[in-house]
C-alpha cells in the first residue's frame, strides 16, 4: 500500500486557516524567498506548479495567496500520520515526508482487507489533521505508488494482479517511479513510450544501453518489483550526516558565505556528535545565482571528525580551491566515511579544552534547544538556525530526524 | 510578533486532550470559538504545544511550554 499526502504542505495550512480553505494558496519557504514550494489544489486548477516564482504564480493566478511554510507543522504532523500507519503495520516505510508505503500483507487477517486498512487510513487523518490522502492498493511497491498517483485527491486505487498488464500497456514511462526525465529521454530515442513497450523490449537491448540496470527497467515494464518495505530501524547505517541552506538572498561576500559555512558545520557538527558518528570525508555543495549551475567537491582526511570548526576548516579548504563564478544561492556540507566512535580522550592539553567547550555547549544546546550556545561570529547574524527545508531523506525518527525551522 | 505571555483557560479532557476555552490578551477577553490545528514541537528537551484557535475575527497561535508551564501567544492573522 502506497499513502500519499495530497498537496501535503497546503493541506495542512488550509486545515490549520479556515480562511484558506477552498482558495488557491502556494506554500513558499521563507519571507526572503520566491519559489514556491507547493500549492493547493484550487491554485493548481488555475495553472500554479511547484517551482515557480511568486510572480510567476501571481500572474498565472492573480487571487493567489502566498503563506510562509512552518516545518514544525509539517514534521509533526508526518510523525503523527506514520504512527496511525503502524496501528496497522510495523512494515512501514517513510519515502519522504509525505509518502510512505506499508507492507499489509501479515495484517489482513485482523483488519479483513487492505481496502478496509486503508478506509480506515484515511478516516483518521482527516479527523485527526483535516487533510486528505491519496491510496494505492497493489501486488507491489511501484505498482501501489502508480496506483496512489491514479486518483487524486482524496483517491484509493486498486491495481489488481489480474489487471496489472492491462493498466501498464498504455501507461506512459514517466507515470512509474524511478524514471525521471533523463531516463524518459533516452528510453524515447529507442521509441519506448509506454509501460508496455518498456515491458516488451529486449532485456539485452536494454542493457546494452543502460548497463546493470536494463533488467530491472523491463521488469517495471512489466510492473515486477521485488523490493521491500523497509522500516527506518532496518534501512543500515547512514552514510553521510549533511545540510544544507538556501539563502534568504544570493551573496558573493566571501566573509558572509564564509559565516554560512560555519554555521552549517555547527549544525552537522552537533548533529554528527548527538548520534556518535564521525567521518573522513568533507563534501561541500554550491549552487548559483543561477539555479542551475552547480557544484559539489570533497576532500578526505587522514582521521576522523565531528567537532565542528574541523568541519568547517575542511569545509573551506575546498571552498579556497574554486574560484566562485557567480553569488550562491544554496550551502550544502555533508560530512562522509562515517564510523560510530566511541568517546576518546584527547593527548594534548588543547584540544582536551576544545573537546571539553564543544559537549558543555552540546549538552546546553541539547538542554535549551539548537545554536542557544554558539560560535561568537555567528551572532550577529541575519539568519536564524536550523534547516529551512526539509530535505527527501528526513525520516520520523533518528539520525535522519532534523532539527527543522 | 514578538511573543506575549497571557493567560488561558483551558478544558483538559480524556485522552490527554487539550481545549482552550479562552485568552485574555491586552486586558480583553476573547473566546474561542474552534481549535483549528494543533502541533508538537521541541525546543531543546523542552516538549511545546502550539494550538492554532479562532475567535470570531482572527486565527491565534497560542503555545504551551511544558517545562515552564506557561502560555504565550506566538502568532495573530487576520482582523
Amino acid at each position: 500500500m502506497h499513502v500519499d499526502q495530497n498537496a501535503f504542505f497546503a493541506s495542512v495550512e488550509q486545515a490549520a486557516n479556515p480562511e484558506l480553505r477552498g482558495k488557491p494558496i502556494a506554500v513558499v519557504g521563507g519571507h526572503g524567498r520566491t519559489v514556491i514550494t507547493t500549492s493547493s489544489y484550487e491554485a493548481r486548477a488555475k495553472g500554479v506548479k511547484t517551482g515557480m516564482a511568486i510572480w510567476e504564480g501571481k500572474r498565472t493566478c492573480p487571487e493567489l495567496i502566498i503563506v510562509v511554510g512552518d516545518n514544525k507543522k509539517y514534521t509533526h504532523t508526518s510523525t503523527g500520520i506514520n504512527e496511525i500507519f503502524r496501528d496497522y503495520t510495523p512494515e512501514v516505510e517513510a519515502f519522504s515526508i509525505d509518502e510512505s508505503w506499508l507492507d499489509v500483507t501479515h495484517s489482513l487477517s485482523i483488519f479483513g482487507s487492505a481496502e478496509n486498512i486503508a478506509y480506515q487510513i484515511k478516516a483518521r487523518i482527516k479527523h485527526l489533521f483535516g487533510i486528505t490522502c491519496s491510496i494505492g492498493i497493489a501486488p507491489n511497491k511501484l505498482l501501489a505508488k502508480l496506483a496512489s498517483d491514479m486518483q487524486k485527491p482524496d483517491g484509493l486505487t486498486v491495481i489488481d494482479p489480474d489487471n496489472v498488464s492491462r493498466i501498464l500497456e498504455q501507461m506512459p514511462i514517466k507515470d512509474l517511479c524511478g524514471i525521471g526525465r533523463k531516463m524518459q529521454r533516452h528510453l524515447n530515442m529507442m521509441s519506448i513510450y509506454t509501460c508496455g513497450e518498456l515491458g516488451r523490449c529486449d532485456e539485452a537491448r536494454l542493457t546494452r544501453k543502460f548497463g546493470i540496470i536494463g533488467k530491472r527497467l523491463k521488469d517495471m515494464g512489466r510492473g515486477i518489483d521485488s523490493s521491500p518495505v523497509v522500516q527506518f530501524a532496518d534501512e543500515g547505517d547512514v552514510k553521510s550526516v549533511g545540510h544544507s541552506r538556501t539563502l534568504e538572498r544570493d551573496i558573493d561576500d566571501p566573509e558572509e558565505i564564509r559565516r554560512f559555512l560555519l554555521q552549517l558545520s555547527e549544525m552537522v557538527g552537533s548533529r554528527a556528535r548527538r548520534y556518535n558518528v564521525s567521518g573522513r570525508t568533507i563534501h561541500l555543495y554550491v549552487r548559483y545565482a543561477d539555479f542551475f549551475s552547480s557544484w559539489g567537491k570533497q576532500s578526505t582526511l587522514k582521521s576522523y571528525i565531528n567537532l565542528s570548526d574541523e568541519i568547517y576548516l575542511a569545509a573551506l579548504g575546498i571552498l579556497d580551491t574554486v574560484e566562485l563564478e557567480q553569488p550562491v544561492r544554496l550551502l550544502g556540507i555533508s560530512l562522509r566515511n562515517l564510523k560510530h566512535q566511541a568517546e576518546q580522550l584527547p593527548l594534548f592539553e588543547e584540544d582536551r579544552k576544545k573537546l571539553f567547550a564543544t559537549q558543555a555547549m552540546d549538552i546546553i544546546n541539547d538542554r535549551f534547544g539548537t545554536m542557544s550556545v554558539t560560535f561568537g561570529s555567528l551572532l550577529p547574524g541575519k539568519e536564524n538556525a536550523g534547516s529551512r527545508v526539509i530535505p527527501p531523506s528526513w525520516r520520523p525518527d533518528g539520525i535522519k530526524s532534523l532539527d527543522v525551522m | 510578533m514578538t511573543t506575549n505571555p497571557i493567560r488561558v483557560a483551558v478544558i483538559f479532557g480524556p485522552g490527554r486532550t487539550i481545549k482552550p476555552v479562552w485568552f485574555d490578551w491586552h486586558n480583553r477577553k476573547y473566546a474561542i470559538l474552534e481549535t483549528t490545528y494543533t502541533w508538537i514541537d521541541m525546543k531543546g528537551s523542552v516538549k511545546r504545544l502550539h494550538f492554532a484557535v479562532r475567535d470570531k475575527g482572527c486565527l491565534y497561535e497560542l503555545t504551551f511550554d511544558t517545562a515552564e508551564q506557561t502560555w504565550e501567544l506566538s502568532g495573530l492573522e487576520g482582523g
